[in-house]
């Protein structure tokens, strides 16, 4: 199923959460081939045109790239718009709106060929000024994903073909910044002026924006785009937050493909010949992360006791029910990035002795916040809360809007809080941040010198095995000292009508539909 | 007529005004800051602070409630943090869905409660008052999400007659409207409904034991015209005014329903804009509520002149 011939386009990712770069995922999914003429494993032939109905769980919040940061306009957007690179399945960076890139020796210079013969929506042809705009409106307007280009000095166009990134310092997360997901798109010059971006969006990509209203969204094919024109004549979003209303529109033809599927139907749903159903795991994870700034959270021995004390495969499959898999690290092994490191197992024997020997009188009260925003957050919480009881912790489950869940960690008025980070393709995203001293996610007040060390070289060092190698050490620090108490990958879990080709899963949650063709 | 209906309007110019200080400055009280929802746990605090100064949070809250109320006047209800739409544009984009579903419910709802309101109380005791008793305690006990979801099971699921979700504008697709609007207008439509019908049966009851009703029919009038004339005619003061409410309330939106049924509302809208702070929609969304109800309120009052010749509303000092 090796994809090949060409390059593809729109990709990415988008996160509610995180972000960020390089790696891996996705052997073990349901994947249809895509590039196949007419492709698919043994289902009859796909017939060439008509509307693709794909019914998402949430609303978009709006549809400027540049600004939004919801996972729902992005999925739109990833058919829209497109990045200088884009990560394949394997979250390996290809080729997109840059056919080529070098990279000077000393780390500091990227230079980007682009791809010629590439128009816009509105018709205007794609040229290097348009990539220095799209950029520095992110960077001088200090819109959401400013801090990718932390480490970029200046952008510039020498000609219309080529462009340059001078760096502060070498940066090998730099293709993960500008082409991890959609939210770094490549919009004409002057967009910003010209049209209601927010409304409106005028990308390179497979699928033109035609109208959105408030029940959804609705694109149409783009004769002239650069790589092999979708086959189907457009595509319509709508978007169904229930997940009963969503599976039976799918089950009744009304729709064609949706990712508002429960964990908790996935079993039920594999055996339903009325549906198709793709997983594969994806590049997200979930832990729990103590106050390290509060007594006795900021014991090294409490927290390693919880984390022994912690049965993570009863967890996972309290959360996901079964739809995802047990990890001790960020992330998963079909990921470049993973290192194989699980020191902890259930044990509440020695979990018991840890905490006991942290000093504090037993039980030890922690509240533990978790937001209704993810549910799976609240099933976890309560088995984490069941097995800490048998260690000398008793765990009060504080249930949160995420508005106030948000202020209470930015607040550090919290004893410890389950959440994920979503999208993990470079390990600058889902390390720094979060483990550094100082890192702007450190909401947990983990400090390790060690560690900074590593995640500071890591950062610019551009022999990815060696950065690898130091990854791999810090992991393991992360890991020991519990900064996050990693508990698990969720699965991907999509489905669509049977006889609907061309379509894959993806580990970065990235939907694309420029290859799919409809069921007869 | 004329002097109370300005008195009136007059009156809903104070109240909205009060309604308006009330949501700010609940809005404050609040935890949750608009900005860290939409950067989410990403967290950069140059970001954080530009984007807080771009939208005015900065500000002191009285200079922002001003700010508010002053481009309110000129009828520009700000942009929305969330979407970068403006307010008004939001409203307007969801206000045919809600008027559909809300115009739907409320005659389903008084298709089942007229009916069945007079019927059991025609016939007090009877197999017919036992069904209406029970099935408007059934009506108001089962809940909405439940109901929606076995109504998409059957009709949409099993029987495949009705989609399971989604609104099409009438203009668009008369049938395709019709179609998404029954499942959704009868959900919401069996609660009020079954709130009607309690009415309807008490009132009719109480309108049959009144000296003119036994006059009307001792003189020998019609069964059938001494219950147009004499009873639901009376019966129909108390119906209108908790009819009304039961109006304003569905078109405050029906989130729940709204939600089951992806019937993108004017409840969906100010529920997403309660979860991400977005003030100036939230800010919206609940004049225009007030709105509503004020002047459901003020057509209720009116009505009733008709309905009963013996209230008037003379500009009386």
């Amino acid at each position: 199923m090796a994809r090949t011939g060409r390059q593809r386009g729109g990709r990415g990712l988008a996160a509610v959460l995180a972000v960020a770069v390089l790696a891996g995922a996705c052997s073990g999914g349901e994947d249809v081939d895509v590039d196949g003429e007419g492709g698919g494993d043994g289902g009859e032939g796909g017939s060439a045109g008509g509307t693709l109905i794909a019914a998402i769980s949430a609303e978009p919040d709006q549809f400027d790239p540049h600004k939004t940061q919801a996972y729902a306009s992005f999925q739109v957007l990833e058919n829209v718009y497109d990045t200088l690179v884009v990560p394949d399945a394997e979250g390996e960076f290809q080729p997109s709106l840059a056919t080529e890139w070098t990279t000077s020796d000393d780390g500091l210079t990227w230079t980007f060929t682009l791809r010629e013969g590439v128009t816009f929506h509105d018709g205007s042809e794609f040229d290097s000024a348009d990539v220095v705009y799209s950029y520095n409106r992110i960077i001088d307007e200090q819109l959401a994903n400013a801090f990718r280009f932390a480490s970029v000095a200046d952008v510039q166009a020498p000609d219309p073909q080529t462009v340059v990134i001078t760096l502060s310092e070498p940066t090998p997360a730099l293709l993960s910044n500008i082409g991890g997901f959609k939210g770094m798109s490549i919009i004409p010059e002057g967009a910003a002026d010209e049209y209601d971006l927010a409304t409106e969006a005028v990308g390179t990509g497979p699928f033109t924006f035609e109208s959105s209203a408030a029940g959804g969204v609705t694109l149409a094919a783009y004769d002239d785009y650069w790589g092999d024109a979708p086959s189907i004549d457009g595509v319509e979003f709508q978007y169904i937050s229930e997940p009963t209303a969503a599976l039976t529109a799918l089950r009744s033809g009304d729709v064609h493909w949706t990712d508002n599927v429960p964990p908790q139907d996935v079993e039920s749903l594999a055996d339903d010949d009325q549906v198709e159903l793709g997983t594969t795991p994806s590049v997200d994870y979930w832990y729990m992360a103590m106050n390290q700034a509060k007594p006795p959270f900021d014991n090294r021995d409490f927290r390693r006791g919880v984390a022994f004390g912690i049965d993570r495969a009863a967890v996972t499959e309290a959360a996901k029910f079964g739809a995802a898999t047990v990890n001790q690290t960020a992330i998963p092994e079909q990921s470049f990035w993973y290192h194989e490191y699980a020191p902890f197992e259930h044990d509440p024997a020695q979990a018991t002795d840890l905490i006991e020997s942290a000093g504090a009188a037993t039980p030890v009260q922690m509240g533990l916040m978790v937001t209704d925003e993810y549910p799976e957050t609240i099933q976890a919480a309560q088995v984490i809360q069941a097995n800490l009881a048998e260690v000398g912790v008793e765990v009060n489950i504080e249930q949160e809007d995420f508005g106030t869940w948000l202020d209470r960690q930015s607040q550090g008025d919290y004893d410890a809080f389950m959440l994920g980070w979503l999208g993990n393709l470079d390990p600058f995203g889902f390390y720094h941040a979060q483990h550094v001293c100082e890192g702007t996610s450190n909401f947990h007040s983990y400090c390790n010198p060690e560690v900074d060390d590593l995640l500071g070289q890591a950062a610019t060092e551009t022999d990815r095995d060696a950065r690898k190698a130091l990854y791999d050490q810090a992991a393991e620090l992360i890991a020991d000292d519990v900064s996050y108490l990693y508990l698990y990958n969720p699965d991907v879990v999509q489905a669509w009508a049977p006889g609907l080709e061309g379509y894959e899963v993806r580990a970065d949650k990235a939907i694309n539909f420029e290859s799919v063709r409809l069921p007869e | 007529m004329t002097g109370y209906v300005l008195r009136r309007l007059w009156q809903s110019a104070v109240v909205l005004l009060g309604v308006s200080v009330l949501v700010f400055a609940i809005m404050q009280l609040v935890p949750g800051d608009p900005i860290r929802l939409a950067l989410g746990t990403r967290f950069d605090p140059d970001t954080y602070e530009a984007l807080r100064a771009r939208s005015g949070l900065d500000d002191s809250v009285p200079v922002q409630y001003v700010n508010w109320i002053t481009s309110a006047l000129t009828g520009d209800l700000g942009v929305s943090f969330r979407s970068g739409e403006t307010v008004t544009s939001l409203i307007i984009e969801r206000l045919p869905a809600t008027l559909s579903l809300a115009g739907g419910a409320i005659l389903v709802a008084i298709l089942i409660a007229v009916p069945l309101g007079t019927l059991s109380a025609l016939r007090p005791r009877s197999p017919v008052d036992w069904f209406a008793t029970l099935s408007s305690q059934a009506g108001l006990s089962v809940p909405d999400f439940w109901l929606g979801i076995m109504f998409i099971l059957i009709f949409a699921g099993t029987l495949g007659w009705l989609p399971s979700a989604g609104y099409t504008p009438l203009f668009e697709d008369p049938l395709g409207w019709a179609q998404h609007l029954l499942l959704p207008a009868v959900t919401a439509g069996v609660g009020s409904g079954s709130i009607l019908t309690r009415f309807v049966r008490s009132s009719v009851l109480e309108a049959i034991g009144q000296d003119h009703v036994r006059t009307a029919r001792a003189k020998g009038m019609r069964a059938g015209d001494v219950l147009r004339w004499h009873v639901l005619r009376n019966a129909l003061v108390p119906f209108v005014t908790v009819g009304g409410v039961q109006l304003a309330y569905l078109l405050s939106g029906v989130v729940i329903v709204e939600y089951v049924f992806a019937y993108q509302g004017l409840g969906q809208l100010a529920f997403q804009a309660v979860q991400s702070r977005d003030y100036p929609v939230l800010q919206g969304a609940v004049l225009l509520f007030a709105v509503i109800f004020l002047v459901i309120n003020l057509i209720v009052d009116l009505t009733y002149a008709r309905l009963d010749p013996r209230i008037s509303y003379r500009s009386s000092r």
